[in-house]
Parts: structure tokens; sequence; C-alpha cells
């Protein structure tokens, strides 16, 4: 019965630990036996979140939920900053206790940036996970070309090695299970997810896990403003118990998407009208190609005759891709696709290698967008000598790569040996340095598309869910998000540190089944029709068997579980002045109740008691004082109600008007 | 389908040309709009909601990119950053930083009392409301002007009219001066332009000259301003100079007109100039002038259309004329999400104190725009 939801990124290895869980029983505020509120019961379930995030770093995402008993695992990325074993997530403490199936019921890749899915071949076909892996349409297609080309780089160019093979990743990319959106796929009996619209790159999406009536939404990297080819995310109402949101940018206010654009044209339009080149390295797939539908849009208004080319043989299977998955861009693209592909430029050409050494202006994209090898790398070593050219690195670079160094104001690069040696034997004589001079004008643009403080905010109005957990950003300045968060939607907001356990207290519906029995008795009791809006309390008894809830009447119940009924009787003594004989004083007892509850049955028996339905009255005196009465009154548990009330009936005495019989 | 073309290559040209006319220019979308923009530091404004309801009040740090000027294009920061912020119960019409100290003070525009709020320090990043001074006033429905005193202890000139301009120390709350003369025109504009020296500009277009050292001597500078004429005024100081010429005052009417004067002689106007403005809201709430600090004889104008407007004052006259701005904003009304280009109003501008032609302005949409316009007589050479 007990369920928690547990939540951990495998992040650092230093900080990995096993997150600390809360099982619970489920504790009922009302005892059957005294009247439950049939349509609210309570179930107090801990939930409890790990999570060890990366900061502003970009790092890898790889988080572990864990929900009604299934765990899922969120992402699997790569560290791009390491070269080492660092780089992948440290899956030890899961595997140390058994293999990754086992354990995982599932995994799910939000999109396709590397920090996000670096790490799946990894830990599926070198720790070894056989399980489900799902993905949206998009990202299963080209999250295997970021890997191949990225496993490229890093053991043909650099020489790595214990790094995994392309038949690795074609094992691991058989495992995938494709994601439509808003498709409510069944993982198992239990678990289900959902996936939703992220915006952000194409295929991003957010993702919602429910077991039975308990959810949770992971985010991943979304954006709620559409740009130039994707839409904005969306979620519907799902309530989810939590949403664990990226907060990277939780504190800031994005500067608009034109001024971002306009800048960049801004930088091409004035090298170009200089004489000048501009190299702009990208990844293959995603801000390329929104680069380009913006200087293809704008270079015929700015009069620009400088020839553009797209210098990767990814482009015409991106294009592909685009083409394939026109669904998930935003809805100009989609309402235009129809006359013309947005992805067919007219402006711009593929690149050959010799058009580099060309006179003249012209604007070159290339891969990779890190500038760490491979043709962009090539193009940027025979024009960094010039300081009329100029390279736009529009992301984020990570440590090592000559982007990070030259982003770094870096004027003078000393090639890494290896790479050099290469190179050399590559390369024609005297296009190769051991050394190079950084001439040529470097400008660092982010169009990186994140949600902000606003986008959060948008995100919660849409999901609404009931507690909201930040990851990935710092708390000690996310104390008035938190507020605002909490003021705003009335609900819990946790930032979990690095290695902090966080327990959430959860108040999910839970479904019990009633005998028809049990219904059929309650409403011949009278009273209103019952109403789903409206609690009412009623009696019986809760058989909690066979991972089930049922409410039925205690016979039923007896019966059932083989045992005997306990009775249990209530006795109670009230005083009662009365001038009568003890036989005078029962008479006019019984003449009052008689008049007193109507419709119910009353007897003065020979015995000497007057019994009202299982109620039990008797009359004594002490010989010192005849006339203080002793009423005793004995009822069975069952008449509670009426014993109560006629106990106080009683203790306000008799009317003086009553005659004896 | 084909209006709707028609104005998006409104906005392309309008994109277009931004590449030429600005050096930088930075765009914003605050959740809730603001009427305040106030310096709290060289990188930090204080920003704040205006609604009838709950508001907030954000100390933001301004891009890093703003304040590079070596290799500008190696830094990718241009997101304002979210240092501080609090909550309001009321609106906020008005709000001064007291220079020298983490406080701003406040006024709702409808009551007279002044809400003291703590900016927080690198620990806490929520703004806490630290007091309130209950002040007395004869017309407090309409608002209270805030001017922060500029020497000595942290203190506070304000008033709703002319009659109960005080000057209220922040800590105790004591009053250390109040003008206690019957003028009960409404007051627009509140500056000190030395320690003790302050002007004020009423509603009427009046203007006094008040000294908190001498509460008996206010001087009277009546505009003769037309009925029914809604006046404001931008001063322009040179603490480091005693020099009377050295303070500029700019009035600007609801008639879009301004008027140049100096401490010398406010009666006489220097010189004044007709705007050419076509009124886009007949609220005079949002009217505002300011002297630019870092460029001679320059002059901003917002407030009554969705635009900024710059004027280069060195050529105006003593005659009232009509004169053409230096520099025109029009990206208020280039919103991203709407084309509405009508309903798009300026409720604020400030400049920035060191760069030259570094305007923040915000609008009714709750947009915040950071701009760097190119200066034409540099660039053609």
């Amino acid at each position: 019965m007990a369920r928690e939801v547990r939540c951990k990124t495998v992040e650092e290895p230093s900080l990995v630990a096993l997150a600390k869980t809360h099982a619970a029983t489920p504790s009922f505020k009302n005892k059957t036996a005294s009247g439950s509120h049939l349509s609210n019961v309570h179930l107090c379930i801990s939930s409890s979140c790990f999570l060890s995030g990366a900061g502003q770093d970009v790092g890898r995402s790889c988080i572990l939920v864990s929900i009604g008993g299934k765990n899922i695992m969120l992402d699997c990325g790569m560290h791009m900053g390491f070269n080492d074993d660092r780089r992948f997530p440290d899956f030890s403490y899961i595997t140390q206790q058994g293999r990754l199936t086992e354990f995982l019921d599932c995994v799910i890749i939000s999109h396709f940036h590397l920090d996000h899915c670096g790490a799946l071949p990894y830990m599926s076909e070198m720790v070894g996970y056989d399980g489900p892996i799902y993905m949206t349409h998009p990202t299963k297609a080209i999250c295997p070309i970021l890997l191949e080309d990225f496993r490229k780089i890093t053991v043909d160019k650099k020489g790595e090695t214990n790094f995994f093979t392309s038949q690795m990743i074609k094992d691991c990319m058989k495992k995938v299970v494709p994601l439509n959106l808003h498709q409510t796929v069944q993982v198992d009996d239990e678990l289900e997810i959902k996936a939703y619209y992220a915006g952000h790159v194409l295929g991003a999406a957010m993702v919602q896990i429910k077991v039975g009536s308990e959810s949770v939404v992971y985010t991943g990297d979304y954006n709620m403003t559409p740009d130039r080819h994707l839409g904005a995310a969306w979620i519907d109402k799902c309530r989810p118990d939590i949403l664990i949101s990226e907060s990277t940018y939780a504190t800031t206010i994005r500067d608009s998407k034109r001024c971002r654009e306009r800048d960049f044209l801004k930088k091409v339009h004035e090298t170009v009208e200089r004489g000048g080149k501009v190299l702009i390295p990208v990844f293959a797939l995603g801000r390329a190609q929104e680069l380009c539908i913006l200087l293809e849009t704008f270079w015929e208004r700015m009069n620009m005759k400088a020839p553009i080319y797209f210098s990767t043989g990814l482009t015409e299977k991106a294009n592909h891709y685009y083409k394939l998955f026109i669904t998930w861009t935003n809805q100009k693209i989609r309402k235009t696709f129809v006359q013309r592909n947005m992805f067919e430029f007219k402006h711009i050409k593929a690149f050959d290698r010799s058009y580099a050494d060309n006179p003249g202006p012209m604007v070159v994209f290339a891969t990779p967008g890190m500038l760490h090898a491979g043709q962009s790398l090539q193009i940027f070593k025979k024009w960094a000598g010039n300081e009329k050219n100029m390279i736009i690195m529009p992301g984020y670079c990570v440590q090592g790569t000559i982007g990070h160094k030259i982003l770094n104001g870096q004027k003078k690069l000393e090639m890494e040996n290896r790479q050099t040696v290469i190179e050399i034997e590559r390369c024609e004589p005297g296009c190769c340095h051991l050394s190079l001079e950084v001439k040529l004008q470097v400008e660092y643009m982010s169009f990186s598309a994140h949600a902000d403080a606003k986008g959060i905010m948008q995100l919660i109005r849409m999901a609404e869910p009931r507690n909201m957990l930040l990851v990935h950003g710092e708390a000690k300045k996310m104390e008035f998000l938190k507020d605002k968060i909490e003021q705003e939607f009335t609900i819990n907001c946790f930032m979990p540190a690095n290695g902090e356990t966080t327990t959430v207290i959860t108040n999910p519906s839970v479904p019990v089944d009633i005998s028809l029995n049990l219904l059929k008795r309650e409403m011949a009791l009278g009273g209103p029709l019952p109403d789903p809006k409206k609690p009412r309390t009623m009696h019986g008894t809760l058989i909690m068997k066979d991972n089930s809830l049922r409410l039925v009447s205690p016979e039923q119940a007896l019966k059932e579980l083989g045992l005997n009924e306990h009775q249990l009787r209530f006795t109670c003594r009230v005083q009662l002045q009365d001038p009568h004989s003890d036989p005078d004083t029962l008479s006019r007892i019984y003449t009052h109740l008689k008049s007193v509850l109507k419709g119910y049955t009353i007897q003065h028996l020979p015995d000497g008691t007057v019994m009202v339905e299982s109620i039990v009255i008797k009359v004594s005196s002490s010989a010192e004082e005849p006339n203080t009465k002793v009423l005793l009154l004995s009822w069975s548990y069952q008449d509670e109600d009426l014993g109560s009330f006629l106990s106080t009936l009683l203790k306000k005495g008799l009317p003086s008007g009553l005659s004896s019989m | 389908m084909g209006e709707t073309s028609s104005v998006e290559n409104e906005f392309d040209d309008w994109f277009i040309e931004s590449l030429k006319i600005y050096n930088n220019i930075h765009e914003y979308q605050l959740e809730h709009p603001t009427r305040v923009i106030e310096w709290t530091s060289e990188k930090t404004i204080c920003v704040a909601g205006y609604s009838s309801d709950k508001n907030e009040i954000l100390e933001l740090l301004l891009p890093l990119k703003l304040f590079t000027d070596d290799n500008q294009g190696l830094c990718a920061e241009r997101d304002f950053k979210v240092v501080h912020g609090g909550f309001s119960d009321g609106s906020i019409h008005c709000l001064k930083h007291i220079p020298g100290t983490r406080c701003v003070v406040t006024n709702d525009g409808f009551n007279s009392n002044l809400q003291v709020w703590d900016l927080g320090g690198e620990d806490c990043d929520v703004i806490k409301r630290t007091g309130v001074l209950q002040l007395k006033s004869a017309s407090s429905d309409k608002g209270v002007k805030i001017a922060p005193g500029l020497t000595g202890d942290p203190c506070v000139l304000h008033g709703s009219q002319i009659s109960d301009i005080q000057l209220t120390e922040l800590t105790s709350g004591k009053p250390l001066y109040s003008l206690g003369k019957d003028i009960p025109d409404l007051l627009s504009s509140l500056q000190f332009v030395s320690g003790s020296v302050f002007l004020a500009c009423a509603c009427n277009g009046d203007l006094y000259v008040g000294d908190t050292r001498n509460p008996s001597g206010l001087q009277n500078n009546p505009a003769g301003g037309r009925e029914g004429v809604h006046w404001c005024m931008g001063v322009k100081t040179d603490l480091s100079s005693s020099d009377p010429s050295s303070c500029s005052v700019a009035r600007l009417s609801s008639a879009c007109q301004v008027v140049v004067s100096d401490l010398r002689d406010l009666r006489a106007p220097l010189f004044q100039a007709q705007l050419h403005v076509q009124r886009k809201t007949t609220s005079d709430d949002f009217m505002k002038v300011t002297w630019a600090p870092a460029l001679d004889n320059c002059l901003a104008v917002s407030g009554f259309d969705g635009m900024v407007r710059i004027y280069d004052t060195a050529s105006w006259r003593p005659e009232l004329m009509e004169f053409q701005p230096l520099f025109i904003h029009r990206g208020h009304m280039m919103s991203d999400d709407q084309f509405d280009t009508s309903s798009a109003v300026v409720t604020t501008h400030v400049w920035h104190p060191s760069r030259p032609r570094t305007v923040l302005s915000a609008a009714v949409d709750g947009s915040v725009h950071v701009w760097d316009w190119v200066d034409k007589a540099t660039a053609s050479c």
C-alpha cells in the first residue's frame, strides 16, 4: 500500500547516495467504526526527492524517479567537460544492487542534446540495460546521428578508448520505443507515461509519469516562447503531485529573441560589408536551421549579395528530418510548408572545402559547434589570422575545446599534439601551425531557448502541480521566486540543494469499492441522495486485502474474515430527583419517552425495565434518599447515537405534569 | 492575411532599420508593467507593478554586456537578473532610492503614506518592507511625490501639494522641515538641486524654489500657464558646480510644449519648443521629461504615446517653434506579441548615468527596453 515518489539525479559521483525513503502505512483520519467520510479518505504518502544539481554549469542531466514502486530514469546525459569516466553518470549505486534492467522500469529521454542523451549507449550497452527507452520520433531519429558524430570525434580524432562503438549506438537505438505527443503509453499494468511539447529543440518533450493516482511531470529543457522554427511548450491541467522543472534561468528576465537575432544580423552584416568572412560553428540540427531561416529571411531585404554556405554532410539529412517532423515545428512553418519548405533555402548553398580559400566575403555554417574538430575547425584555422573576419559562436562551448579557449579571449592557440600531427598529415604544408594567432573578431551569442522566471510561472499555471521542485538552481538566489510560487499558487516549492532530501506529503484520492448492500442500507436510512461533491458520513467496515480497498457492512466483513462479533455495551448512570416510588418513576420515564421518541420501539417490560430499541433503562434508589433516583442506562455500540441522546435527555429531568401510568 | 503581412512588413522594416540606428537594443518583458525605473546602484535598477491589487518590487541587475566596453563580443550575457524581489499590497506609483543606502521609498499614488523598503543584501534575495511613514496631507488621494535627500542622514522630501512639502528623516520619521505655506496647488515634480535647495513644480506649471534651511523662504515663479494644462519638470543638476546657470529646468506640458529655463531666472524661458506629437492617451499620468546626464543639451520626452523622443535643445530659441527630435525610439510600438501599435504608451524612462546615449524605457504592456542609439553625426564620418 505504501507509496512514495522519489527523485534523484545521478550526477556527480561523489554526491551519489541512496535516497532516504519514508514508507508510510495509510492512516485514516476517521476510524471506520465511528464513521468515515466516504468521499474523502485521507491517505498519507511520503514522497522524498533526492537531487544533486549541476548548478549553472552545463553538466549532464540524469534523474531517477521512484513512484509507486516504479523506478524511472529521466535523461541519460553526458558531461561534455570531462574526457574520462566522469563524463558519464555513475550508475554503480544501482548496479551494486543488481542489474539496471532489474532495477529500472523504463528510461525516458527528453531531447537529443548530448547533455541529456549522450550517455545512453554507455548505459544500455556497456553498463547493461535491456528495458525500454522512450523518446519522441524526432529525438529517436536525430539522437543516433549526434551520438555517432560525437563518437567519431572522440575516438577517431582524439584516439580515446573505452568509449561506445557505432554498433553499440545501433544496438542501443533498437531498445528505443518511440513516443507520440499526448499519447498515453502503458509501460506496464501500473506505469503510464505521456509526452508533451516542450519547444526548446526539435522533438523536445516534457513527460508525465503516472502510477495510480500519483504523478510526476518532468520538464527537461523547455521554452515558453515560440521562435522561428519551434512553438512554445504546452501541457494540460494534469495536476501532478510534483512538477520537476529545470531552473537554470529561473531568476532571469530574458532579452527578446528579436534583439538576439538583431545582434546576429548586425554582426554578419558589418563583417560582410567590410569584405570579411563569417564562420558560424553550429550543431548540425536545431540552432543552425533557425539561423539559416533568419539569414534567408533578411538577406534580400538587407540587400546582401555575399554567398551563404551550409557546410556539412548533414545538411540533407537535417532537412530531411525537419520535413519528416514538420508537425513538431511552429505554426508558421507548418502553414507555409504547403507552398514552400522553409528549410529549402534560396540563398544558402552547400559548402565545398575549396570555397574556404575563395576571395571576398562569405558566411559559412559549419559543424561541429564547439570547434573541437572537423570542418569548422579547419575553416577556423584558415580564417583566424585575418582581423576582417569574424567567428560567431552561437552556443556554449565546453572546457578544453578551441571554442572555449577563444571565447575566453585567448589570442594564441597551442594545438593539441595529436591533433596537430593528424592535421599535418592531412593538410597541405603551410596551412597548419603549432600555434595559431587569433586575429579575427570573436562574437559569443547565446540562442539557447530556455524558460525564464516568467516561463516557469506560465508552466505552473498550465499544469497546476500540487508541489513544485526546482532543480539546477541556486536556492539562496531563488527565495523570492519560491515565495512568489507559494503565494500565487498556494503550493509548496522545493529547491533541494545537492544531496538534500525533500519529503513531500501528498494526498491522493484513494478509490474505495463499496458494497451494494451497504449503499442500499444507507439509502434506506433516508437523508438526501448521494452527491459526489458532498462528503457524507456512513458506517461500514473497511477491508484492505489483495491491493484493494472495500467498504462493506460489518456483518459481511465478519463473515468474510471469519471473525466473531464482539459485543460492546456502554452503560451510564443518571441521577434524578423524583419523589415517587421506583416503579412509578419508571412508568413516568416510559410515558415521557413515548411522547418524545415517536416512531421508536419502546417497551415497558414486566421485569422492571424500559427498553428503547436495544437500550435498557432501570431505576433504583437508596433507602436513605428515596427521592434520589439512579437511572441505569445500557446500550450496545450500534445504538451509540440514540444512547447518548437518551442519557442527555434524562439528565434534564422529567416534566412535572407526567402521570405515572 | 493581407493586413497581417503589411503589419509584419512594418515590423520587419523597423527591425532592419534598427540594425543601423541602434548600437545596442535589449527588449525585456516583465510579468506586470512598471511605471518606475530607478537606479539603485551603477548596475541595478528597481521596477515595480502599479496594478490595484498585489504588486511586486524587483531589483534587476543589468546584463553584463552593457558594462563591458572591451571585448563586448565575448560577453553573451544579455539577460536581466532578478537579484532581489518583494511583494507590495498596494500599487507603486512613485519609487525613489535613497543614495548611499539599500533603501527605497515608495508611494501608491492614492494616499500620503510612504513605504520604506530594504532591498536586501548578498545573503538574501527578498525585499522587505521595514517601515511606513504615516503622513498627514491635504490632498492625499492624488498620492505623494518624493525626492530623496542628497546629503547627510537618509531623508526624503515629499508632498502632494506645494503647501504640505516636508522633509522627513527616514530612520526616525521625524519632520526636519516643512513649508507651512498655504499653496494648495497640486505637486507634479520635486527634486533637490543641492544639499538643501529644492525645486518643486506644480501641476499648473508654477515653479517654486525652496531651501530646507530656511522654512519661510519660498520663491514662486508663476508660469502663467493655460488653464487645464498639466505640467511636469525635469532638472539637470551639477552638484559640483554652484553656478546657477548649470542647473537647467525643463518643463513639459500636456499640450506638448517644453519650456527650458535655469536657476538664474526661472520666469523667463531660455528657449522653448512645440513638440510634434500625436497624443495616444488622454491621461497625463505618464508624462515625463528628463535631461541626459552625460550628453550636452539633450532631453528625453515620453508619456504621450508609444515613443520616447530625444531632443537636442542646442538649436532651440526663446520663441515657441516646432522642432524635430534627434532620435525616436519606436520599439515599444513594435511588440513581438501583438502588433497593436495604437495602445502602446510609454510609462517612464531613465537615462544611463554615464553612457551618453543609453536610455531605459518601459511601457504599459510590461515591456522594458534598454537602448543605445547611434549618433548620426559621428557615424557618418
